[in-house]
């Protein structure tokens, strides 16, 4: 067994034990650690992924010394190394991005606080990137959203608790709803690791034996895990959240939190159950209208918001039902464009998150819509990566949004009676997703005097004009947030493949 | 030579653009001096050799037209505005006929005009588009394609309308518009029908008898029939027919009276042309025979004459009386163009001739009533005959022509009409046609002869001025010339009935 | 020709916009000779390219496999990059008068300038992803065109533009995705790519995301019901009305529904079905509709606008007939309608600049102040009746020939259509015209001191236009015959 294969085992842990490590170092300290371990993990998930590319294949890592059925198990496969390679370059980026924020939202004694979640929420989404055990999987669920929970509460004032709160809630159901599906399938199997509960799913399905009984576990996982990833109609906390939290935590959120139970999702049936029989049942088509619904409701919502925060965070709620729309669709090709959505919209939606918080900083603090007139002038690169973020959201072609848009349409074409409500749900999200981007856009560029004062809740001085040298983490984020969505526009082709190949390698 | 065609188009046309550039300039330096409170003072030597000008252009161009037309057989294709399509000119019969009806009345109307104006103003303006209008209508009836004649309808329209808006009352330009919306709708209507002639005739090309191509029209007839009958309402739009015929009560009467007198006398006839040859030299008469179309046209044209006549009885104002009559006249022409017969067509010709000469002179009479005793309506004209006896006279032999009083003119072509609507075959309008034509003869007398009657007769109580004044010989030699000719044509018709028998008989 | 010049015609515009608030000029005559000098370089290049047509195809990048952005020239392409060309450089002198008292000139003409590549981008499209990429910059490029003048009437205006022209693009981009499936490929090849087995009974849902496809597509053109974004345009300057509202926004609507009715979905299998009856309608709505809001219009330049909605479903109309014949008609009145509409726009706007008129009723008696304006806007409203002479005649003839060689009843209708809006647009154009030179006899021309005509750069292109229409009016041939040319592959 080469080195380059303990790696992830190793990334798990380091995450993990570098929580604890921070409790007992002062704040700053703990942010060169949390940083140094992000990095150190991102260039390990690397050669994971350069190697499994070399061997063409996947690899079995056992954990401890006893073997399967009984012992814990990681798998690596292609598709597994890259999404831990992105989710560390994501996390990184948007802890950079968001760290004025954090040194002046957080209180000084409790910065440290902040770098055990993010450390223990970045072992939690490795491990659920890797494992092939599923009660483990379940440990990090809730080992996520505790740590989630303590991102959104870390600002401390009144409305981030109640947001984090009515997180804790909605996201406990989900776990819930998550434990008795799993709790079924190992009473019906008999097996916890992954491998072993598809081969005796595929002999109960063959059978047709307990049918119902697979069919309602199936169920309460899939619903499960869309309440806690903010599927609509469960997604009532995730304006709050998103909305009012500290930037990183917005970013990564948005970004990478909800992603870590999708991925668990496309694990659960391709590795679990088994695509075919996933298919076959009626749970993808319950995820589908859902899925659709949520691209349209999410849009409507959005357009109504004031506050920019909250819009983008309505934004995702849409954004999410996209990927559930391309689940919902039972196809491959559904799943390999919800997959690249996935990546596409993690690096989009913190984009869109750091440069909003440029575009406040610049009106002196304020979300409000009205008070973000002309601050593209004022804040000329946060300007630039929200109407980067905004055309990729609209799907306009050379950002990454149009490639995934592309897909779901092809996807969409495959299937027979959904093609034309995907086609037309597409095309209307479309249309409201230029609604309220492009409507904030103009209005980053309408200069101030044209416009009347009234509604803005700063007089015209107080506002000022921020540079890129008085931001400079911040800037580096944006920018390269910027080149990444452009890479994933113009060059997706290797992605896409390595995800086929990846997916190829799940099951 | 065939170059010849050109130029009695080309020189009125060449006349006429530099009196109107010269008169626009003379507004825009009147404009500035307005603009710095000089008077503008206009001279009278000036306007002396304006007359001469205009009327040496126009016995020029008189004698040269009628010397093209009637000297030998000439065509022309001038440049080709399409693919397959030329702008083409070619003197036949039917375009003699009609050029030198215009270049009559033109010139009768023009020196009408030159002591007329005095009283209006603005001569430059009017006498460059008089000239401008002269030179288009020969254009037309020189034309030897359907699209060449729809050029030159077309701008027929445009350069006529200067002249009704002339003297630029809200009036007169309200009845611009109302002419030019209703000739621009007329004219689509029939660029519609063109359309399809386009694609179900050999050639747009003139030829008696037309050119369509039976096997593009069998499987068609139905969408064929309905562009031809579109087509007819069209240009009949021009020529006064119902239902586009609203216009020309508005139009007529507002311009000035040797306008009005071209207006009725000639620029109608273009519409009439436009159906004539649409119908007998494109499409051919044997497709439209027996057809619903015919039957409709027939209604419509009788319907016009009826109604027109009424109208023009109940009217008191003296040039809309005159302008309904000719809306009830030229539907006479445009009957006997609807039987399809030779006779019908014979008098459907004659009465484009005389109806142009008698139409003419009665307008121009109207207008010395207008500047000479100031009087508009009919039942002011009390005891005129005994100032004028000799317009009197005019007016009168006009008229009996008009109503078709035999030896006169209009009772030869009425005779034909009535002739060819009895041959024609058309079930009841064989008799009900002539029946209605005599209740309008009848209206005529009514509506043209109390007029007479008022001026040699006034009665006991009207109170009249018993000196002599004739118009001036300008205005009254015109009017004198064109009632001689209403009457001999009517006692030796025979050179024109041979001539318009041949042109039907070509067409049949 | 090597086939990188079409890379370099679409870019150079492009880069040099972009240039322009960044190079430092010393005045504002170095500014306007730079622009001018690129636009007509750019001109110059593309004359030659289409004199010398490159045969290969230009790969300027992929997206994935078989996704990318390629560049080819054919006939069509030739004929509405020509006309694009040919038009800018008129088009950016009179902008350069008109756009000295508005300000901000240097962003301006930076988007100005990158629009003329975006639309030669469109033009040179070899494949339906490339030709919908420059679609959608085309949108973007051309918004700060509109919001310019930064009032709030031109903010508003710019977001309802965006809107309908993103919502256009989502639908067109399903017809897109549709081709991509069951097309043989995605580029465009006269009488289309669809694979006939592939698609099988399925001819339905084809029909239906064609007509999607189109209402996509034709929103650029303001087909009825998506029509209002053009009239609140207006609000932009008038460089940008005409030759964006008359040449390259609207026109390039046009020319993207032609390659998708005839180069990729193909005719053959949609001539004589409920889809082509479908579009018809709408066309013909469209027609008449435009010429009627138009009549209604007080505002000079919204009059124009809605004409241009009108006219421009006399192209679609053209199109919509699906045959060859009917393609040639469509692309005469492209050309034609180009000049047409342009010279009224432009005599608009020397009114508006000089006079200070914005209204019709405003409008009387100027035509004694302003005798070259007027009369040439006069021109330009009987070449836009089809007053024979003058090339709108030509080219309505055409679509009409077209529409009855067609003997689909509906065209029939078409025709109708086209004639009562011919009436209509003597009415509203007309009028304009019959005020300003007879205002009636108790006119005050005092009222009217101070207006005179506009200075050399503006007139010239005015007088140029007037000249084009009467030659194109009464020499047609030329131009019809490159049009077979064009179109002859389709048969």
């Amino acid at each position: 067994m080469d080195f380059v294969q303990n790696f992830p085992f190793i990334s798990i842990i380091l995450s993990l034990f570098s929580g604890p490590l921070s409790s007992v170092l002062s704040g700053k300290k703990a942010k060169m650690v949390n940083v140094a371990v992000i990095s150190i993990i991102g260039v390990m998930s690397a050669a994971v992924l350069a190697y499994v590319l070399g061997s063409g294949q996947e690899y079995v890592y056992t954990m401890g010394h006893f073997p399967a059925p009984w012992g814990n198990e990681i798998r690596v496969g292609c598709l597994e190394a890259f999404m831990a390679l992105f989710f560390c370059v994501i996390m990184l980026l948007s802890m950079i991005g968001g760290q004025k924020e954090r040194e002046a939202e957080i209180e000084k004694t409790k910065q440290n606080l902040y770098y055990i979640m993010v450390n223990l929420l970045l072992s939690s989404l490795l491990a659920l990137i890797y494992t092939n055990d599923l009660f483990t999987a379940y440990v990090f669920v809730e080992i996520n959203t505790i740590s989630a929970c303590g991102l959104i509460m870390i600002k401390q004032n009144g409305r981030t608790i109640e947001a984090a709160t009515r997180y804790m809630i909605m996201s406990l159901l989900g776990s819930g709803l998550l434990l008795l599906g799993i709790c079924f399938l190992y009473d019906l199997t008999g097996h916890l690791l992954m491998s072993n509960i598809q081969e005796a799913v595929r002999v109960l399905h063959d059978t047709g034996a307990y049918h119902i009984p697979l069919m309602v576990s199936l169920g309460l996982m899939s619903v499960g895990l869309a309440i806690k990833s903010a599927l609509y109609p469960f997604h009532a906390w995730l304006p709050d959240a998103y909305g009012y939290s500290t930037l990183s935590s917005a970013a990564i959120l948005s970004s990478l939190v909800s992603k870590g139970y999708i991925f668990l999702l496309i694990k659960i049936f391709f590795r679990v159950i088994g695509f075919d029989i996933v298919r076959d049942s009626k749970v993808i088509n319950v995820l589908f209208v859902f899925g659709v619904a949520g691209m349209i409701m999410g849009s409507v919502s959005a357009i109504k918001e004031n506050n920019i925060r909250r819009m983008i965070a309505y934004s995702s709620v849409a954004q999410i039902g996209y990927i559930y729309m391309g689940f919902g669709l039972g196809t491959t090709a559904g799943v390999i464009a919800s997959i690249y959505h996935v990546i596409s919209h993690a690096a989009t939606k913190s984009l869109l998150f750091v440069a909003a918080s440029g575009i406040t900083d610049a009106s002196a603090g304020s979300t409000g819509f009205f008070d973000l007139t002309g601050a593209g002038y004022r804040n000329k690169l946060a300007g630039v990566a929200f109407t980067v973020g905004s055309l990729s959201m609209v799907g306009f072609p050379m950002f990454s949004g149009f490639i995934s848009k592309l897909l779901f349409a092809q996807a969409a074409v495959g299937s027979t009676h959904k093609m034309l409500p995907t086609l037309i749900a597409l095309a209307i999200s479309t249309v409201l997703n230029a609604v309220y981007f492009i409507k904030t856009v103009i209005r980053l560029y309408t200069p101030l005097k044209y416009v009347p004062t009234e509604n803005m809740t700063h007089k015209t001085d107080e506002l000022f004009t921020v540079t890129m040298e008085q931001q400079p983490f911040k800037s580096v984020a944006l920018i390269c947030f910027i080149l990444l969505n452009l890479a994933l526009g113009l060059s997706s082709e290797p992605l896409i493949r390595l995800i086929q190949n990846g997916l190829g390698m799940f099951a | 030579m065939n170059g010849w065609i050109i130029l009695p188009m080309l020189l009125p046309a060449a006349a006429g653009i530099m009196l109107l550039v010269s008169s626009f300039l003379e507004h825009l330096r009147m404009t500035k001096r307005i603009k710095e409170n000089t008077p503008v003072i206009v001279d009278e030597g000036e306007k002396k050799n304006l007359h001469y000008l205009v009327g040496i252009v126009l016995a020029i161009t008189a004698v040269l037209v009628v010397w093209t037309a009637w000297s030998g057989e000439r065509q022309l294709v001038l440049f080709y505005l399409m693919k397959e399509i030329p702008v083409y000119f070619h003197v036949d019969a039917v375009g003699r006929l009609f050029v030198t009806i215009v270049s009559i009345v033109w010139v009768a109307a023009g020196f009408y005009s030159f002591e007329y104006m005095k009283h209006e103003g603005e001569e430059k303006r009017f006498f460059g588009f008089y000239l401008l209008i002269y030179s288009v209508l020969i254009a037309q009836d020189f034309s030897g394609n359907l699209v060449t004649m729809y050029l030159f309808y077309e701008l027929l329209t445009l350069v006529s309308m200067p002249l009704v808006l002339h003297n630029g009352s809200r009036e007169a330009i309200m009845a611009g518009l109302k002419y030019l919306f209703y000739s621009m709708c007329g004219a689509y209507m029939g660029l519609f029908g063109i359309f399809f002639l386009y694609r179900y005739c050999s050639t747009l090309t003139f030829l008696p008898g037309g050119s369509l191509n039976p096997y593009l029209a069998e499987g068609n007839r139905g969408i064929l029939l309905t562009a031809v009958f579109v087509m007819l309402i069209g240009f009949g739009a021009k020529a006064g027919m119902f239902p586009l015929h609203a216009w020309l009560p508005a139009a007529h009467p507002v311009a000035p009276s040797p306008a009005s007198a071209v207006l009725s006398g000639v620029i109608v006839k273009a519409g009439v042309l436009a159906i004539l040859r649409s119908v007998y030299y494109v499409v051919g008469v044997d497709f439209l025979r027996g057809t619903w179309v015919q039957t409709a046209w027939m209604t419509l044209t009788l319907l016009t004459v009826f109604m027109g006549s009424l109208l023009a009885y109940r009217e008191p104002v003296m040039k809309k009386r005159l302008a309904y009559s000719t809306v009830s006249q030229v539907s006479y022409i445009l009957f006997g163009l609807s039987l399809m017969t030779p006779d019908a067509m014979t008098g459907a010709l004659l009465h484009t001739v005389f109806h142009a000469f008698i139409k003419c002179c009665l307008f121009l009479t109207a207008g010395v009533f207008l500047v000479q005793c100031r009087k508009r309506r009919a039942d002011e004209l009390v005891g005129i005959g005994k100032q004028m006896p000799v317009l009197l006279w005019c007016y009168t032999f006009a008229s009996l022509a008009l109503i078709g009083i035999p030896p006169a003119s209009g009772f030869v072509s009425k005779w034909y009409l009535a002739k060819g609507a009895l041959e024609a075959g058309v079930g009841i309008f064989g008799w009900f046609g002539p029946a209605v034509l005599l209740v309008s003869a009848l209206l005529t007398a009514g509506y043209l002869l109390p007029i007479t009657m008022k001026g040699f007769f006034p009665g006991e109580e009207a109170v009249v001025s018993e000196e002599k004044k004739e118009p001036p010989k300008g205005m009254l030699i015109p009017i004198l010339v064109l009632a001689v000719l209403a009457v001999v044509l009517g006692i030796m018709p025979g050179g024109l009935l041979r001539y318009a028998g041949q042109i039907a008989s070509a067409c049949m | 020709m090597n086939a990188m010049i079409m890379m370099i015609v679409v870019l150079l515009p492009m880069l040099s916009g972009v240039l322009i608030p960044l190079l430092p000029f010393k005045n504002r005559r170095q500014m306007l000779i730079y622009i001018e000098a690129m636009v007509i370089l750019n001109s110059v290049l593309v004359f030659g390219m289409l004199m010398n047509r490159p045969e290969e195809a230009f790969t300027l990048f992929r997206f994935t496999g078989n996704l990318s952005v390629s560049f080819r020239l054919d006939g069509l392409g030739s004929v509405f990059a020509g006309m694009v060309s040919a038009l800018w450089p008129l088009a950016t002198l009179y902008a350069f008068e008109y756009m000295k008292h508005e300000g901000h000139e240097k962003y301006f003409f930076m988007f100005y300038t990158i629009t003329f590549g975006v639309t030669l981008g469109i033009a040179l499209s070899e494949d339906i992803l490339t030709m919908y990429f420059f679609f959608e910059m085309l949108s973007l490029v051309t918004l700060p065109l509109i919001m310019h003048t930064l009032s709030r009437e031109a903010i508003l205006a710019s977001r309802t533009y965006f809107y309908y022209m993103i919502g256009g693009a989502a639908f067109a981009f399903i017809g897109m995705i549709f081709i991509l499936t069951y097309g043989t490929t995605l580029d465009f090849v006269p009488g289309g790519v669809l694979d006939l087995a592939k698609i099988g009974d399925k001819t339905d849902v084809i029909l239906l995301v064609y007509v999607l496809c189109f209402c996509g597509f034709s929103v650029k053109t303001a087909m009825w019901p998506f029509s209002s974004w053009l009239p609140k345009a207006g609000v932009a300057p008038t460089p940008v009305t005409a030759l964006l509202h008359a040449v390259a926004v609207v026109k390039t609507g046009a020319f993207t529904v032609m390659r998708v009715t005839y180069y990729s979905f193909g005719t053959d299998i949609l001539r004589g079905t409920w889809a082509q009856y479908t579009v018809m309608i709408l066309v013909i709505i469209t027609i008449v509709y435009g010429c009627s809001r138009a009549l209604k219009e007080t505002h000079f330049k919204r009059r124009l606008a809605w004409s241009t909605v009108s006219n421009l479903s006399y192209i679609l109309f053209g199109v919509v007939i699906m045959t060859p014949m009917g393609l040639k008609g469509a692309l005469g009145h492209m050309l034609f309608h180009a000049v047409m509409k342009i010279c009224s726009f432009f005599c608009a706007g020397a009114i508006m600049y000089k006079a200070g008129k914005h209204y019709i009723y405003e409008l009387d008696g100027l035509g004694r102040r302003m005798p070259k304006v007027f009369i040439i806007f006069t021109i330009s409203g009987m070449a836009l009746m089809g007053v024979p002479g003058l090339c709108g005649f030509i080219s309505k003839w055409n679509l009409a020939a077209a529409a009855v060689e067609s003997q689909n009843l509906l065209a029939y209708v078409g025709v109708a259509a086209l004639l009562i809006s011919a009436l209509l647009t003597a009415i509203y154009m007309l009028t304009i015209s019959v005020r300003a030179f007879f205002p009636g006899k108790d006119f005050d021309y005092s009222t009217l001191r101070g207006i005179e005509d506009p200075n050399w750069m503006m007139m010239l292109s005015l007088i140029v236009f007037a000249a084009a229409m009467f030659v194109f009016g009464l020499h047609s041939g030329p131009v019809f015959t490159m049009l077979d040319e064009v179109v002859a592959v389709l048969k």
